[in-house]
């Protein structure tokens, strides 16, 4: 999925975006000219070797910031003490020992998984109907639509987990799997509809009207032209929607009730006791999203390369 | 886990379908647990810790019982789950002494029936706890309970410096005096350092003295930290004292090694109790008031007493025994044996008061004065 | 045309207009109504009153803290963003496509580790015995005290935006024509120059969307003041939660985090009208 994000300054035509349509004319020929220059490929942008190197620095640092504190995580789990302190303790696996033989922890993570991909799933329908709802129709009361539509994000977690808690109490629906999952689709599909919105709108608008004019129906449009064209979008929703809920506690916390999903339980393992067993869950889940991922990678980038065989790019 | 692989994770095929790909794989030893000859789930509410192995263990396996813990923050948050979960949620409730006339009045809890239970061993002290009584009728028992004092670095100060609360204003700390994170236990400390007789009965003067000599500290303050940020920030040394709190941290962490003890100060130290209750429309009241005998039982109690999560005191005179027995060390460092100046003395001397809402003023006099004083 | 209703365009609209009128709006009505409850005794009773509002929005911490977080927050945005930006930049721009995908993939990675994880991470690096003061001390340094400080927070509330805000940047650069950036190179325009009048402006919405997101999770976000910032100074989170941690004040908090809900929504608003300022729909 994550391929897919990243293949889309591959699919888009440079004249499919506003940017062009909006250029003064003055400099098309300069623009011709360039286009010409950027057909050898990106590296012509790169002119000096100073500013590039500075760049590179500055990409390694902001990966360093980025991955200290999951690194940090990984080696601290294996450290035999409590408390993690520099310098380190002995070698040790107890942490994960203490993890693997808790029940609790892998009904969590059970919780967790189911949560998170059903939450992905609906989070991701209900904000791409909602993205093409804004794109397409104007309608009285849109403003409200919208800020329905994208309003649950800003409510604080804490705050909406008591109001969530209240209300799916008093409509038999709290302490379980179920409710959390309602939350988080009410958190989630927000950022699932910005997502897909952000795509729509580098959509040229006359692409849809000339699939009618050309006898195509609504329903035959939306299939064969937007989701594809979304289809990236889709993805990343997808993915970051279900990485929302992987890691939300707080909401989940409270209406979660007995069937606690794995964050909640790092919550109390950092609220409770700070024990190394968080270090331990979060590079045991971490050791497993990224292998998930990085299978993922594989399989798209493998059809992605036939794709471009075929399509002869 | 027991390495069991069961029947029931056969069954399981269509909900792992909807899983990633790689969640099979670890949906297997998830499934593990319903492997176990159905084991009744027992439902505890509780700070953290109560419903580990090392305090459970024995009491499921005799009992072929499952505890599901839900662990909270604090008494408030406790109320809040109690209040939003039908009743019955939960079997079994732990909660500090402050908050049980709240569940009794709001009707969350059975009344227990004291000839259950092995009163008789407690200490006189304990055996009419105030708060478990109501009207002549038991609604929870005491089951653990713990000083709090002066917490410090035993680097940094010695152990004559922190046996004053006076020891928080010292130029030397400053930037490194924390709180535990909650406004009662801090202001009955500095209601007792304010000389203030009673910490938590004090009239309109009395709490301007409070208000007064807490405000004085407020440039002292490192930070204000919860259950967790208390343990990790007093571990590494990042703060050097700490109000609020007492051997129910440092002990852990003096166990693992850290250089922190606590002290009841001159000016006196609080108490903070711990009682069970059974929650109310449980189900199986039957099982949780066997683990209610269970753990208020000399053997449980001396278990108790070494909860890997935190140690405590307890109220039973013949868990003290078992305790002396099994962990001497223990004992002696938590002040339970016979010797002159144990945990007993000092509560008979005076020298502790119960933690307890103020009495006076309403508890939201206390609570915005705490805001404004982490505010300023 | 546009306007007509069709089952067509029911399809895509209705479905989260209802979850999130049964899910969001009805949870949000009770938080109004819970807002005028009075609390004795710890019990929460329907009632309606206005004490709770009275009694929070007449209290200088809460304004304190209102205004506290709201700069700190605001910091934290255009920090994330200013940031984030040079990254993103340099792998829209800089990166060969498989690096870029790979850049990609490796920002898309902590969304997969617990921010709670992450922020205990922190901790080790902060604390005065941390890995960083003894790498300090390696060379005569320090020790400089870092943990509980609001740049502690700010690190924590970096790591909750910064790989979001990058892949959002990045999305947007995706999509600028780089013929355009030649052009702009073409006609001597400076390199600065030309990020800052040919980038940023083709980027704005996407820009202005990735710095309102980081605003929204720093502003509600309670972890790395307490965890990291040492609980100071005090934040709206964190007064929600002291409100609630004696008494059963909810209506209280109630009051606070309405009043959040409403400050959001217009920084919303006004971001989003930034965004799409003079972009014809």
């Amino acid at each position: 999925m994550t391929q897919d994000m990243t293949a889309l300054p591959l699919s888009v035509h440079p004249s499919g975006t506003p940017a062009v349509a909006t250029a003064p004319t003055a400099k098309a020929p300069a623009a011709a000219k360039a286009r010409k220059t950027a057909s050898h490929g990106a590296h012509d942008l790169n002119r000096n070797r100073g500013v590039d190197a500075a760049l590179w620095v500055y990409i390694l640092l902001a990966y360093a910031f980025v991955f200290a504190p999951i690194a940090a995580s990984f080696i601290f789990s294996f450290n035999s003490d409590r408390f993690p302190s520099i310098p380190l303790g002995e070698i040790s696996l107890d942490w994960y020992r203490a993890v693997a033989t808790d029940p609790l922890v892998w009904e969590g993570l059970r919780n967790t998984l189911f949560v998170g991909v059903i939450t992905g799933v609906v989070s991701t329908l209900l904000g791409f109907g909602a993205a093409y709802t804004d794109y397409r129709y104007k309608f009285a009361g849109k403003q409200v639509y919208l800020a329905l539509a994208l309003l649950p994000p800003t409510i604080p977690v804490i705050i909406m987990g008591l109001a969530m808690l209240a209300y799916l109490s008093r409509v038999n629906l709290s302490g379980n799997a179920l409710s959390v999952i309602i939350s988080h689709v009410v958190v989630c599909a927000p950022f699932a509809m910005a997502i897909t919105r952000l795509r729509l709108s580098q959509m040229d608008p006359a692409l849809e009207p000339a699939a009618w004019n050309l006898g195509a129906s609504e329903w035959q449009t939306m299939r064969h032209v937007i989701i594809p064209f979304c289809k990236p979008a889709i993805f990343g929703a997808l993915f970051i929607t279900m990485a929302v809920s992987f890691d939300e506690f707080a909401v989940a916390w409270f209406v979660s009730g007995l069937n606690e999903t794995l964050p909640v339980k790092v919550l109390g393992f950092l609220q409770g006791q700070v024990s190394p067993r968080i270090n331990a869950i979060g590079t045991f889940v971490f050791v497993t999203s990224m292998t998930l991922v990085i299978l993922a990678q594989l399989l798209l980038s493998n059809r992605d390369a036939k794709f471009r065989n075929t399509s002869g790019e | 886990m027991k390495k069991t692989h069961l029947p029931g994770a056969s069954g399981a095929v269509t909900r792992r379908a909807l899983l990633a790909t790689g969640a099979a794989a670890l949906a297997m030893p998830m499934l593990s647990r319903r492997a176990f000859a159905a084991p009744t789930e027992l439902t505890m509410l509780a700070w953290y810790g109560h419903a580990e192995p090392d305090i459970v263990a024995e009491f499921e396996a005799e009992h072929n019982v499952k505890f599901v813990p839900k662990y909270y923050t604090g008494g408030d948050n406790m109320l809040g789950l109690i209040s939003q979960s039908p009743a019955g949620t939960f079997d079994v409730i732990l909660s500090d002494a402050e908050y049980v006339q709240a569940l009794n009045a709001a009707g969350y809890v059975e009344e227990l029936d004291p000839n259950d239970y092995a009163l008789s061993d407690y200490f006189p002290e304990f055996q009419n706890f105030p708060g478990n009584w109501q009207d002549g009728k038991l609604f929870s028992l005491v089951t653990r309970f713990g000083f709090l004092g002066v917490a410090y670095n035993t680097d940094a100060l010695t152990e004559a410096e922190a046996a004053s609360y006076d020891v928080f204003w010292d130029p030397k700390l400053t930037g490194k005096v924390g709180h535990f994170d909650w406004h009662l236990p801090n202001l009955g400390q500095m209601s007792l350092t304010a000389g203030n007789a009673a910490a938590y009965d004090i009239d309109e003067a009395g709490w301007e003295a409070v208000k007064e000599k807490t405000m004085s500290l407020r440039s002292q303050i490192g930070g204000f930290f919860d259950y967790g940020g208390t343990f990790s920030s007093l571990n590494d040394g990042q703060m050097l004292a700490f109000a609020g709190i007492g051997d129910w941290i440092t002990g852990v962490l003096e166990k693992n090694g850290a250089k922190v003890r606590s002290t009841i100060p001159e000016q006196g130290g609080l108490q903070w109790s711990e009682c069970f209750s059974i929650g109310k429309g449980s189900q199986k009241a039957d099982l949780a008031k066997k683990w209610i005998q269970y753990i208020t039982s000399a053997k449980g109690q001396a278990k108790s007493a070494q909860m890997a999560a935190y140690p405590a005191i307890v109220p039973n005179a013949k868990g003290w025994e078992v305790l002396q027995a099994e962990n001497p060390a223990e004992a002696k460092r938590q002040g339970m044996t016979k010797d002159a100046g144990n945990a007993m003395d000092l509560i008979r001397a005076g020298r502790i008061q119960y933690r307890q809402w103020p009495i006076q003023q309403d508890l939201e006099t206390w609570n915005d004065f705490w805001s404004e004083y982490k505010g300023a | 045309m546009r306007s007509r209703i069709s089952l067509y365009g029911l399809t895509f609209s209705l479905p989260l207009l209802l979850w999130q009128l049964l899910f969001f709006v009805f949870p949000l009505l009770f938080l109004v109504a819970l807002s005028f409850w009075t609390v004795k005794n710890f019990t929460m009773r329907p009632d309606f009153d206005t004490v709770n509002w009275v009694t929070i929005y007449g209290r200088a911490v809460f304004w304190q803290a209102y205004a506290t977080t709201f700069v700190m927050a605001a910091l934290a945005a255009l920090l994330t963003s200013a940031l984030a930006f040079p990254a993103a930049y340099a792998i829209a721009f800089k990166l060969s496509d498989t690096a870029r995908r790979w850049a990609v993939f490796l920002m898309v990675i902590p969304f997969f580790t617990s921010y709670l994880v992450r922020v205990y991470s922190w901790q080790i690096f902060l604390s005065d015995n941390g890995i960083i003061n003894v790498l300090l001390g390696g060379i005569g340094l320090g020790p400089f005290p870092m943990l509980n400080t609001v740049g502690a927070t700010m690190v924590g509330f970096l790591t909750l935006c910064f790989p979001l805000v990058v892949l959002l940047q990045l999305f947007s650069l995706a999509f600028i024509d780089r013929t355009l950036i030649e052009a702009a190179h073409n006609m001597r325009c400076g390199r600065l120059r030309t990020v800052f009048e040919v980038v940023i402006p083709s980027a704005r919405v996407g820009l202005s969307i990735a710095a309102l997101f980081a605003f929204i999770l720093c502003f509600g976000d309670f972890v790395s003041p307490v965890y990291l910032g040492g609980g100071e100074p005090t934040t709206l989170s964190i007064l929600i939660t002291d409100t609630t941690k004696s008494g059963q004040q909810w209506p209280r908090a109630a009051v606070i985090a309405l009043t959040m809900i409403a400050t959001l929504l217009v920084v919303a608003f006004a971001a989003i009208r930034f965004a799409y300022k003079g972009r014809s729909k």
